[in-house]
């Protein structure tokens, strides 16, 4: 098939998977698979720019439930008891996020890959002890209960959209950002550092930005997640659902946007398919990380992508460097680039 | 970078939204036989489960007496669980699955106060009447939440019982105050700080403790040397009060402790250094739920305990009874309403509820009103001996 | 005051032990692996099982203890660190071993419940013994008794020097014959038994429960990175240091803000002197 069809059928497909997802309130049985599918969305706001500090930049940061929870704290605070108005509180809950993770980031990100890791555990486990010791602020082990947004976006529904323009924008952003050179430096941090620096990565700097860029989606994921539970305590917040977003990354596939999106939506839907599963989640997050990082850990989406080419029988291709070589012995000859 | 894997990305996203699809829900009965669905949120599994466990035992056996008496006007009762592993979010997520998808006409729980601050207003906001277990005072509102129901005692109830036996019964003046660091914990003990100022005692020490931390001598020996003579501990975690206990035991110091049901919880007895330790220990607990000064049960306990033994086991009963009495009390207060109701209606129910008064069952007696939604009154609540536990029941403290 | 010290050092041993578990994995693997902690609480759950449920004599127990983490070490290596090394992505192994220590924290909260439970005396000792209470000195004696050992084992032994040989640079070890892979697993059942007897003998502290191991992956790490990495003695100090300073704080300023306060010091240190206090220095690569 050509390759303007193919990329017609792609954008075709694509368009049909978004009108799908946009009418989603529409087809959906009732209001729960409304929640859950609302759900995912939040989670993959916060997963989507994690996407960027875990999957692409290669800084494992466990600890993001602890951004998390101050996004949905300060959302259900301002808008709250101080009356803010909720667009207002997103945003300041975004920003509260992002100046988290400048300050927790600063010290950790020039540190290894473990120090860095321990450290953003150790601070979600300060957010959590925080929380519950400021009790006037933040009602301590009682909790606090979130407002929801304004109208149009009060309803059920509405929130459910509201979302999806949120995670499609941070989907959006991210997907441009890893195509162009910011994507390559990344993926270079995380691969090689030596290398990355010797060709003049600012290496500090670039895992520093998308790690606020992280903490200001996690701050409005937060917003969005009160909002959806309409209730918080410092109870909501565990360490394991910090665990979760990192399985959900790796399982889809670092390095890649589709796949984490994908292994949100599958790994929050599933406890909810069967009440079982439920209970042994956590054990099987656990499995489930193990398993890809030992045979898979290009992640699930890519382990499809090889399996289906090798039962089809395609050879994987290769792009052939085919240069013009008259040109180029040209160039060399006369010293300028062509 | 092209939109890697969208086909087999494509794929799963359907193979998704397809499991969300409309399953396959009951088909609709001949109405007046159709079965009277009643959801139970309750933590099976998780860091609270042993409480958990044994009220699953009193609803499930209460659902099957009712069906085998024939059910509800010819109805059966279905129990439909949702084990929410002590996690607010899968508690929240199971509610909504509970009402929408299940359908069920009513909720009981969940167990646990920081499930609970969480689905009250989820399930309110539907309307469905709530059965509630969880202690904490907030839980409860007739203008916000007026089909949220609690049979259980509040923490203000346990909390004043304690402060009365400290305070007038043992005639003590310098209280020490120890929490745990855990939701539940620190807003009891903030609770138990104002209800001991509101009468005038202000306490010598008062500490928030990580339940994990692995030896309280510390705090014991400040408590000490700010001249504390009362110990009231209120947390719900076992092993932060067997530490106390052992604490208290190891540095010799003759003081009583009084608080939360926990510290005289079944466990602790192998958790203690030496039994001797759980001497001069007391606890709030209940009237339904303490021996007689000639050892006898109430009767309506004993009556409980015969029918249900078969299920618990062999053996002494070696968890603190009241528990499966209470899960059993749900289930027959919903019977109740709907009996009084003639239907499922949550408004009917609503009202029926709300029209109980003196409704006797094993744990308490329970009586509610247009503006009340604690069902449990005051004068149900004893303060028990910790040493004293047998078989699931305590005795009664000496006056 | 005396007793936030005493305790303070107690626990602070624990610590210390973890860390020395870390310098031990990390000198033949250069993995910092999170199931350290687990070592520790599969010791604690272990040793009150053989001892209340099966009934076996204390040394039996400890034993048995010991073997089961050592066990656990040698699973560690084999199914979280071999494969991963072998590529060369340097940060699978910290999923990996995050990975396998999940699944063995859920595994025991299945298995034995989420209850702590009552970890029984081990040497017959009066209650009230105050400070002198073998909880107390059981876990400092330990993690003293392991350092040294760890010292005579590396100064004295031939393996001890094979240790070194493959911690100051591997390639080169295994040019000159040494089997890498066979020293490693042996490294991690050594570390496997290590974390199983600190877990025994700190058992009376922690009850046996099963969400001792993060807390302490995390909290040895933090005693670890103060002492600096690669430091035995380091790691004594810096348990110790952490031990009482978590005491400390408790006690004088309340148990609100007791991360807060040793995730502070790690921070402190960490922008101060990041290779810690008796670390060594580490040329960067350029």
């Amino acid at each position: 098939m050509p390759p303007a069809a193919d990329t017609t059928r792609r954008r075709i497909a694509f368009g049909g998977v978004l009108l799908l997802v946009a009418a989603l309130p529409f087809w959906v049985r009732n209001p729960y698979q409304l929640h859950i599918a609302s759900l995912i969305g939040v989670y993959w706001v916060l997963i989507g720019g994690l996407n960027l500090v875990a999957g692409y930049a290669g800084a494992i940061s466990v600890g993001h439930v602890g951004l998390l929870s101050v996004g949905a704290y300060a959302f259900a605070i301002l808008a709250g008891p101080h009356g803010w108005h909720p667009a207002l509180a997103v945003l300041a809950a975004g920003a509260l996020g992002g100046l988290c993770g400048l300050l927790i980031g600063l010290p950790s990100l020039r540190l290894p890959g473990f120090y860095f890791a321990m450290s953003t555990l150790a601070c979600s486990l300060i957010i959590g002890e925080l929380a519950l010791a400021k009790q006037n602020l933040t009602g301590g082990g009682v909790g606090l209960a979130v407002p929801g947004f304004a109208a149009p976006f009060r309803s059920a529904r509405g929130l459910y959209w509201l979302v999806l323009l949120l995670a499609g924008a941070v989907t959006w952003f991210t997907w441009n950002v890893t195509r162009r050179m910011w994507g390559r430096a990344l993926i270079a941090v995380r691969d090689s550092v030596i290398a990355a620096q010797a060709t003049g990565v600012p290496i500090l700097r670039v895992k520093l930005t998308v790690f606020v860029f992280s903490g200001v989606t996690a701050g409005v994921a937060g917003a969005l997640f009160g909002s959806l539970q309409s209730y918080i305590t410092p109870d909501t917040f565990v360490f394991e659902m910090g665990l979760f977003f990192f399985v959900c990354i790796i399982i889809g596939g670092r390095g890649s946007i589709i796949g984490p999106l994908i292994g949100t939506a599958v790994l929050t839907a599933l406890p909810e398919l069967s009440a079982p599963l439920a209970r042994l989640s956590n054990f099987l997050y656990g499995v489930l990380l193990l398993v890809v990082v030992l045979i898979a850990p290009e992640g699930i989406g890519r382990l499809l992508e090889t399996s289906i080419a090798r039962i089809r029988g395609q050879r994987p291709t290769s792009l052939p460097v085919d240069p013009d070589l008259r040109r180029l012995a040209a160039a060399i000859r006369s010293g300028h680039s062509p | 970078m092209k939109l890697r894997c969208d086909r087999s990305g494509l794929g799963v996203i359907f193979a998704v939204m397809g499991a969300l699809l409309p399953n396959l829900s009951t088909t609709a009965w001949a109405k007046d036989k159709e079965s009277i669905r009643i959801g139970w949120l309750s933590s099976l599994t998780g860091p609270q489960s042993t409480s958990a466990i044994a009220e699953n035992k009193g609803v499930e056996f209460a659902v099957d007496e009712i069906n085998r008496a024939g059910g509800i006007n010819g109805r059966k009762l279905e129990l439909v669980t949702r084990d929410t592993v002590s996690d607010p979010k899968t508690a929240v997520n199971f509610a909504k699955q509970l009402i929408f998808e299940e359908k069920v006409v009513l909720i009981i729980g969940p167990v646990n106060s920081g499930e609970s601050l969480a689905t009250i207003p989820v399930v309110a906001k539907e309307g469905i009447p709530n059965i509630i277990i969880g202690t904490v005072d907030e839980l409860v509102d007739a203008d916000k939440y007026p089909r949220a129901f609690r049979p259980i005692n509040t923490n203000r109830q346990w909390i004043e019982a304690a402060n009365d036996y400290a305070l007038n019964v043992l005639r003590r003046k310098n209280v020490a105050i120890l929490g745990d660091t855990t939701g539940y914990g620190a807003s009891t003990a903030k609770a138990a700080t104002s209800a001991l100022e509101k009468q005038g005692i202000k306490p010598v020490y008062s500490a928030l403790i990580d339940q994990n931390k692995t030896d309280l001598t510390d705090e014991l020996n400040k408590a000490r040397a700010a001249g504390a003579d009362v110990i009231m501990p209120w947390s719900g975690n076992t092993g932060f009060m067997a530490r106390i206990v052992n604490a208290r035991g190891d540095m010799g110091w003759s003081v009583p402790i009084v608080g939360h049901p926990t510290v005289m919880a079944a466990p602790l007895r192998k958790l203690v250094n030496k039994p001797t330790y759980l001497d001069n220990t007391f606890a709030a607990g209940y009237s339904s739920m303490t021996y007689d000064d000639k050892g006898r049960l109430p009767a309506t306990t004993k009556t409980l305990q015969e029918k249900i033994r078969p299920r618990l086991g062999d053996g002494e009963i070696a968890y603190s009874f009241w528990w499966v009495a209470l899960g059993y009390d749900t289930v027959k207060l919903a019977e109740h309403a709907i009996r009084s109701a003639g239907g499922t209606d949550p408004a009917a129910l609503q009202k029926a509820l709300e029209d109980t008064r003196n409704f006797p069952g094993v744990y308490a007696t329970y009586g509610y009103g247009p503006k009340e939604r604690n069902g449990f009154s005051d004068k149900n609540i004893v303060i028990n001996q910790a040493n004293s536990f047998k078989d699931g029941v305590y005795r009664a403290a000496p006056r | 005051m005396l007793t936030v010290l005493v305790s303070g050092l107690a626990s602070g041993a624990l610590l210390a032990a973890a860390a020395l578990v870390y310098n031990v994995m990390f000198s033949t693997s250069k993995v910092l692996g999170v199931t350290t902690g687990q070592t520790a609480m599969l010791g604690g759950v272990f040793g009150a099982w053989f001892m209340t449920r099966l009934h076996f004599p204390v040394i039996g127990a400890l034993l048995g203890s010991v073997i089961v983490g050592a066990v656990f070490g040698l699973l560690t290596d084999l199914i979280a660190v071999r494969r991963v090394l072998s590529r060369s992505d340097e940060h699978l192994w910290l999923l990996s071993t995050l990975a396998l220590a999940t699944i063995t924290q859920q595994a025991v909260a299945l298995w034995w419940g989420t209850e702590p439970l009552p970890f029984p005396r081990i040497i017959h000792q009066d209650f009230g013994a105050g400070l002198l209470d073998q909880k107390y000195w059981l876990p400092v004696v330990t993690a003293l008794a392991l350092a040294a050992a760890l010292e005579l084992f590396y100064r004295r032994t031939l393996y001890g020097k094979l240790f070194l040989a493959m911690s100051e640079d591997a390639f080169a070890a295994r040019a000159r014959g040494i089997p890498t892979d066979r020293i490693r697993a042996l490294s991690y059942v050594i570390v496997g038994a290590m974390g199983g007897l600190a877990g025994f003998m700190a058992g009376q502290l922690t009850f046996a429960y099963f969400a001792v191991g993060i807390t302490l992956s995390l909290n040895g790490f933090i005693a670890l990175a103060v002492g600096g990495l690669g430091s035995n003695a380091g790691a004594l100090v810096g348990g110790a240091a952490l031990g009482i300073l978590s005491a400390g704080a408790s006690y004088f300023i309340g148990g609100e803000y007791q991360n807060t306060i040793a995730v502070g010091v790690l921070m402190l240190v960490l922008l101060v002197k990041p290779a810690g206090l008796f670390g060594a220095q580490v040329a960067r690569p350029v």
